[in-house]
């Protein structure tokens, strides 16, 4: 049986970037049968930095579940497969200089092994200490809820 | 000559930027402009229940979350005039070492080495020199799994609460991570040997070091606020020495003694007035390395850090086979109004939290000195001393000497998102 492992990532209080963690959260609540099997890990981070490689072990597939900022419109979810992940450039935009993007770039600079990583990323707006969800981000939680549940079947396999 | 303008500060905690201003070749102004959090944390927190405090405060920075649980857990403590079980205290103290061994781990190697080795990142590190980032990554990742074994998870941990644990983590599970442990301190005595190596820049500033210190243990939990300048106060005397004030430039306040001058906090400070206390194996590190005390180069801090290390690898593996769980890991709490003060030693310096509470255990007033704030006149001053040396420079070479400068001190200047504004200002 495959393990998977799924990472909501964001932090309280910021805003839009706790999306990650709200919908790794709601999908646990709402998808409790698949959230519960053995094989599969929930993990919500606030800052994970190099920690992710530490949570990537024992993975037979990961999805991570974040913020992202790419201009697009607020709200809008991005699906990214492994390759296109790794592709990622490593410039920091992210505090401690360890981003999702820097720590696969270190990971791959070592030739460390990873499984192969998926990431839904929602368009965050908004970032202010203290604030809840946009209401354009808040609207796409079940839909994100269903991408994740989708992965998670697809992955079980 | 142009001024010098780092808009983004890559490998510092948070977010900041650094403006120095020239005028005929002279530095006239130096800013590090900063965006730091515990500000709104402290009107966050009025109204909360005290024993959130400690989870919230800890949302403040993702690389050292348990020193703002403690300070914040100690301060609570002592407005309600409770005292932890011993075993509870010698818990918090191995959490701190879980701490300190990942956020220098983090520091030496990822953050401020690539930059005393003239390499552009960790990355390039990583290709240059793989083992040594593998060695990093190992040594970073024993103290994410003590912070785990403790506090159920590696980042924002909980279990801490104010009058002790919620619960006492397994000794099996502490046990365990024994073997690890030897490995990391075998392997920071190599760290130390090596941070000794390092091309320092020469810069020696005088400066007044203060940190907390206890004469029977590695100062960071509890003791006195001691200065090099001799100086010396009880935690709740804090603020009768050392005092915030706002500053236009940054969201941050800035702190100088009462006698209006700068001071240093930090693995310098601690190393230099607390160094009898090192455990042997640290004390041994320190010896072979021939350095002598007070260390005043800030580049050094590495040096320090590393130092640091071999002493809380150590002290975990003391406090894990001295571990004894008995009876309930928490004291029941008498809600009363009141107020306390709680300092702690975070990895990057003094942490300082004062609470009021009302008679449900409302917090109605809190004031959070994180030590970044308490370091930021002084490292202006220190780019000032650096400046004569910057302007004969090219302008990218002055742009990463001081940039070097700036993250020797390893600012905590917030975890603020996780996406770094770039901030462009016109001069």
């Amino acid at each position: 049986m495959s393990q998977i492992t799924i990472i909501g990532i964001g932090q309280s209080f910021r805003g839009d970037d706790a999306v990650g963690l709200e919908a790794v959260r709601r999908w646990r609540d709402e998808f409790n049968e698949t959230a519960s099997r053995p094989e599969v890990q929930v993990e919500g981070c606030e800052l994970p930095g190099l920690g992710l490689l530490d949570l990537f072990e024992g993975a037979d597939s990961v999805l991570l579940v974040d913020a992202v900022q790419s201009g697009a419109r607020v709200g809008t979810i991005h699906r990214i497969g492994p390759e296109e992940l790794l592709a990622f450039s490593a410039d920091s935009n992210s505090a401690h200089g360890w981003g999702v993007a820097e720590t696969l770039g270190l990971a791959r600079q070592l030739g460390l092994t990873l499984p192969p990583i998926h990431l839904i990323g929602v368009e965050a707006g908004q970032m202010d200490l203290g604030a809840g969800l946009s209401p354009e981000v808040e609207e796409m939680l079940p839909a994100v809820c269903m991408l994740i549940e989708e992965f998670a079947q697809k992955n079980l396999r | 000559m142009k001024n010098i303008e780092v808009p983004a500060l890559a490998r510092v905690e948070g977010e900041g930027g650094l403006f120095i201003g020239l005028q005929d070749g002279k530095a006239v102004e130096i800013r590090l402009d900063i965006y730091e959090p515990p500000r709104f944390f402290e009107g966050f927190l009025v109204g909360r229940f005290l024993q959130e405090v400690p989870d919230i405060t800890a949302r403040i920075c993702g690389i050292c979350p348990v020193a703002y649980q403690m300070s914040a857990a100690y301060a609570l403590e002592r407005a309600l005039g409770v005292t932890i079980h011993p075993q509870a205290r010698a818990l918090r103290r191995l959490m701190y070492c879980g701490e300190y061994i990942e956020s220098h781990a983090l520091h030496i190697y990822l953050l401020q080495a690539p930059d005393m080795l003239g390499v552009q990142s960790a990355l390039e590190l990583a290709a240059t020199a793989p083992d040594v980032v593998k060695n990093a990554l190992r040594l970073k990742k024993i103290g994410n799994n003590l912070l785990k074994a403790i506090g159920g998870r590696s980042v924002h941990p909980v279990n801490v609460c104010v009058g002790g644990f919620y619960r006492w983590p397994k000794a099996a599970d502490l046990k365990a991570l024994l073997p690890d442990l030897e490995w990391g301190l075998a392997a920071s005595i190599e760290c130390a040997k090596w941070a000794a190596t390092l091309p320092y820049p020469d810069l020696e500033i005088d400066y007044e070091f203060v940190a907390l210190h206890h004469p029977n243990e590695y100062g960071v939990i509890e003791g006195e606020v001691l200065s090099s300048k001799g100086r010396v106060l009880t935690i709740p005397e804090y603020e009768n020495g050392y005092i915030e004030e706002h500053v236009k430039h940054s969201n941050a306040l800035h702190s100088h003694t009462v006698d209006g001058s700068t001071y240093l906090v930090g693995p310098l400070a601690r190393l230099n007035l607390n160094n009898q206390q090192l455990s042997p194996a640290a004390k041994q590190a320190l010896k072979d390395t021939g350095v002598e005390l007070p260390l005043k180069n800030p580049y050094k801090s590495l040096l320090a850090r590393a130092i640091e290390l071999v002493h809380f690898y150590e002290e975990a593996i003391q406090l894990i086979n001295a571990y004894k769980p008995e009876g309930r890991s928490y004291v029941s709490l008498k809600l009363k109004a009141g107020e306390g003060t709680g300092a702690t030693e975070a990895p990057r310096g003094l942490l300082y939290h004062r609470y009021k509470i009302d008679d449900q255990g409302l917090v109605t007033f809190a004031k959070i000195t994180p030590p970044t704030a308490q370091n930021l006149p002084r490292i202006e001053a220190d780019l000032f001393a650096l400046a004569p040396k910057i302007v004969e420079m090219p302008h990218e070479e002055a742009t990463l000497t001081a940039e070097h400068l700036v993250r020797a001190y390893d600012p905590c200047i917030s975890c603020a998102t996780h996406f770094l504004k770039l901030k462009v200002e016109n001069v």
